[in-house]
């Protein structure tokens, strides 16, 4: 590698009305050409640290710097933000925001237009960007008719169109379901190759990590441990510790006690034959007997749909005749690509939507009979945004809005907040501000704001999204409480490795249809149908099935394995 | 669901260059003020609605329809109450007054209606540049452009932060009307905070890509006047004449009518 890029220098900063440092003593440099991944827990400063590069901070937020960054030579505190913009690009999380235009050949105009390009250059870059992330044939169209994944490439080849030599990306993925996620990755494989791009990517996906030259960790502003990504991925407990998810296969290569440990499939493969294990056959099929056993005793159906069909206003079927039952005290996962109808259906169960043709019912009664009101008091809804329902200047109001409406006495209204703030871990947060709550915090007061109206059915929608691994883990372990203490649980994520470990069964949905139905494990062992949806699963699974088993969790195969080395 | 309000079909309209209909758009609101007598107002109705139906923007009406229709019965009323005149119809009302009130309430629903044919048929930058380039600073512009693309934005937020509230239980629709203001509060909340929030990520994306960098920039997007846009600016022109020519003369008055 060549000479360095991007140098910061015992760089501490303090947002503007905060006491504690947001980074502190920070040494790193980014040499030419390379790709580097920064990961860590939330609220660690990542994006802080992003944000630096390009000079947003010190500009754009306020708050004190001291000592400082340099790009290609350039002081950030001496340049501004926009002059910065032609050597450092930055591509952010919400591929909303970041759009300015009707048109996407605009977009890609509007970087240059600031720096006076001349107009035929201009288009040249148009072409050369819109080429290279596969929106071509999507020039004359406004973004608002992208898909997220598409807003997001339109982002890249906008900021692209800058020439940067630096590219700097906020959790570019965080937002997009899987198929979108995997159409993103596949720029930045492209573009890691690329000599004269420098890559910072803050990113949650371990999986995609694999891809890095080097990994930044960072917590709590400091930066803990930058290395070889072989070596830093190795290193599974470390990464637990600090709240990024580490990969399955080395984690369960350690727990089987090696030392040398293997990252991918492939490595685990030839791994797991050369170290001489074997999976105890008898211990796998007792495991699946058992998992049969525990669902066969939950059969009172409680929601069910037949022959459910349901069109918007105007556009195409967004549901075909969808034919499913749940069962009371389930936990059950939907999965799909965005546009697949999950959504659709889910607020099919509350009574948000009612079918077109066919017939939802809950507790054995049409919902078109029941409304939304009294529906909503047994089936509870959590939107994916908790910013999108949460209006209260205290965590209390807010739990305590929906039982009000449904004129509790203030008594029982209090002790129905204590219990929901109980269940998700706020207990004693009552006075506080929600909006002064983590992103983790504001979903959990959400949720307690919709368990507060004791429902049978509590459906989440995406309630892992934009948190970090800790912060899933807890949230996840928080709802399978609830199910363990009686409540019927529908998930719908694009976090495949949450499917794996929480849910019991799952649904995968394509085109408004239910493509593949069954226990989470027959599920996963459906390799080829899940890729037809655009789905994939978790490295582990992968690995598993090469050995010819379906494991969803290292601890599984862990307990079914032979000839471990003591 | 789609909140965009410029609305892609490529009428004749929007083939015109956008500095011939900005200039249309502000010679109509002159000439919407010039009368007061509905019927000296029907010559420029009768070219807006043209406009509107040549335009699609009938469509775009069509949404806010709830609006207009709370603004011509409220606007019907008053204008009513604050004027009178000498031939008496009944209760309070005069064919003045009634007049005049009709005349009113046109201006306003014209005046919406020449506001939606220019930004149904103009895309936000062809409208911007065209303001720029008609000698508005580029800051200016790109401010007027940013609030107009924040409505879509704000509309789909509104819609599911609706749906989030109605699955806790909130009933927008029953109450008296002061029941029911008090429960626009938990929609309202939301779409504020999220607008702001999304607001400031727009602000640090759009200085990340050069926003202010150099003095001058480029403008990717260039028009050229065609034939076809001098031939409606003239016609324009002659009809906001003959129509001023007409008002200073003192024809289209209403007679006996007392403003209070």
């Amino acid at each position: 590698m060549s000479e360095p890029v991007v140098t910061i220098r015992d760089l501490n900063y303090r947002y503007r009305g905060q006491k504690g440092f947001a980074l502190e003593g920070i040494n790193l440099t980014l040499m030419r050409g390379e790709f580097m991944m920064l990961m860590g827990p939330s609220e660690a400063g990542k994006s802080t640290l992003a944000a630096t590069i390009n000079g947003l901070i010190p500009h754009f937020h306020m708050g004190k710097l001291s000592c400082g960054v340099e790009v290609m030579g350039r002081d950030t505190k001496e340049f501004s933000v926009a002059q910065m913009a032609e050597i450092v690009g930055m591509v952010f999380q919400d591929f909303e925001a970041q759009l300015f235009s009707t048109n996407v050949e605009l977009e890609v105009a509007f970087g240059p237009e600031n720096f006076a390009v001349p107009r035929e250059e201009i288009k040249a870059r148009i072409d050369e960007n819109l080429n290279y992330v596969g929106l071509d044939a999507f020039r004359n169209r406004p973004p608002s008719t992208l898909s997220g994944g598409q807003k997001q490439k339109l982002a890249i080849a906008s900021v692209l169109a800058l020439k940067p030599q630096v590219l700097v990306m906020d959790e570019p993925t965080t937002d997009l379901d899987p198929i979108s996620k995997m159409g993103v990755f596949e720029i930045t494989h492209r573009l890691c190759k690329r000599e004269d791009l420098t890559l910072l990517i803050v990113e949650h996906e371990t999986e995609e990590a694999l891809f890095a030259d080097r990994i930044a960790l960072i917590k709590e502003g400091h930066l803990i441990k930058v290395g070889q990504t072989r070596e830093i991925l190795s290193d599974v407990d470390l990464l637990e510790s600090l709240g990024v998810m580490p990969l399955g296969i080395p984690k369960f290569f350690k727990a089987a006690g090696l030392t040398e440990l293997p990252l991918t499939p492939d490595e685990g493969v030839e791994t797991f034959a050369s170290s001489g294990f074997k999976i105890n056959e008898a211990g796998y099929q007792r495991m699946l007997a058992a998992e049969k056993a525990a669902l066969t005793q939950k059969n009172s159906p409680l929601i069910e749909c037949k022959g459910l069909s349901y069109t918007y206003v105007g556009e195409v079927e967004a549901l075909k005749n969808v034919d499913l039952e749940i069962h009371r005290g389930e936990m059950v996962a939907i999965i799909g690509q965005n546009g697949s109808g999950k959504t659709t259906l889910a607020k099919h169960f509350n009574g948000l939507l009612t079918p077109t043709r066919g017939e939802v019912l809950v507790n054995g009664k049409p919902t078109r009979e029941q409304g939304i009101f009294k529906l909503g008091q047994s089936v509870g809804y959590v939107f994916q945004n908790p910013d999108h329902q949460i209006f209260s200047e205290k965590v209390f109001d807010e739990v305590a809005f929906s039982p009000r409406l449904r004129n509790f006495s203030e008594e029982e209204v209090k002790q129905r907040v204590t219990e929901a703030l109980e269940a998700v871990d706020l207990a004693g947060q009552e006075e506080e501000d929600p909006f002064t709550l983590t992103k983790s915090g504001r979903q959990r007061v959400a949720v307690a704001a919709v368990l507060a109206s004791n429902p049978d059915v509590l459906i989440l929608d995406e309630p892992t999204t934009g948190l970090d691994y800790s912060e899933q883990r807890s949230m996840m372990n928080m709802v399978r409480r609830l199910n363990e203490n009686g409540s019927t649980i529908i998930f719908i994520t694009h976090h495949m490795w949450v499917v794996a470990e929480y849910a019991k069964r799952a649904f995968v949905m394509k085109d408004g249809d239910i493509i593949l139905k069954g226990t989470t494990r027959e599920v996963f062992s459906q390799g080829d149908v899940l890729r037809d949806a655009f789905l994939r699963p978790p490295h582990f699974v992968e690995f598993s099935y090469r050995l010819g088993y379906t494991f969803l969790t290292p601890e599984e195969m862990i307990a079914c394995l032979e000839g471990v080395h003591s | 669901m789609d909140a965009e309000i410029y609305i892609d079909n490529n009428s004749f309209i929007h083939r015109l260059d956008p500095r011939v209909k900005i200039i249309i758009f502000l010679l109509t609101f002159v000439a919407i003020l010039l009368f007061e007598n509905p019927l000296w107002m029907l010559p420029i109705t009768v070219l807006i609605v043209a406009q509107l139906v040549i335009s699609g923007a009938l469509l775009n009406l069509r949404r806010i329809r709830y609006i207009l229709i709370v603004l011509t019965v409220s606007s019907m009323i008053l204008w009513n109450l604050f004027s009178t005149g000498e031939t008496q119809l009944f209760w309070r009302i005069s064919l003045e007054s009634l007049s005049f009130a009709v005349a009113r309430t046109m201006l306003m629903i014209l005046m919406i209606s020449a506001g939606m044919i220019l930004i149904t048929s103009t895309r936000n930058e062809e409208l911007v540049n065209g303001m720029i380039m008609l000698g508005m600073p580029y800051r200016v512009g790109f401010a007027i452009s940013t609030a107009l693309r924040l409505v879509p934005t704000i509309v789909s937020s509104t819609i599911t932060i609706s749906q989030a509230q109605r699955s806790r239980g909130l009933d927008l629709e029953s109450g008296n009307l002061l029941e029911r203001v008090k429960k626009f509060l938990p929609l309202l909340v939301p779409v504020f905070i999220s607008t702001i929030r999304s607001t400031n990520i727009f602000g640090m994306a759009l200085e990340s890509k050069g926003f202010g960098a150099k003095e001058k920039r480029t403008f990717y997007l260039v028009f050229e006047m065609r034939k076809v846009d001098y031939v409606v600016l003239a016609f324009a022109i002659v009809f906001m004449a003959v129509s001023v020519y007409f008002a200073i003369l003192g024809y289209g008055q209403i007679e006996g009518l007392v403003r209070f």
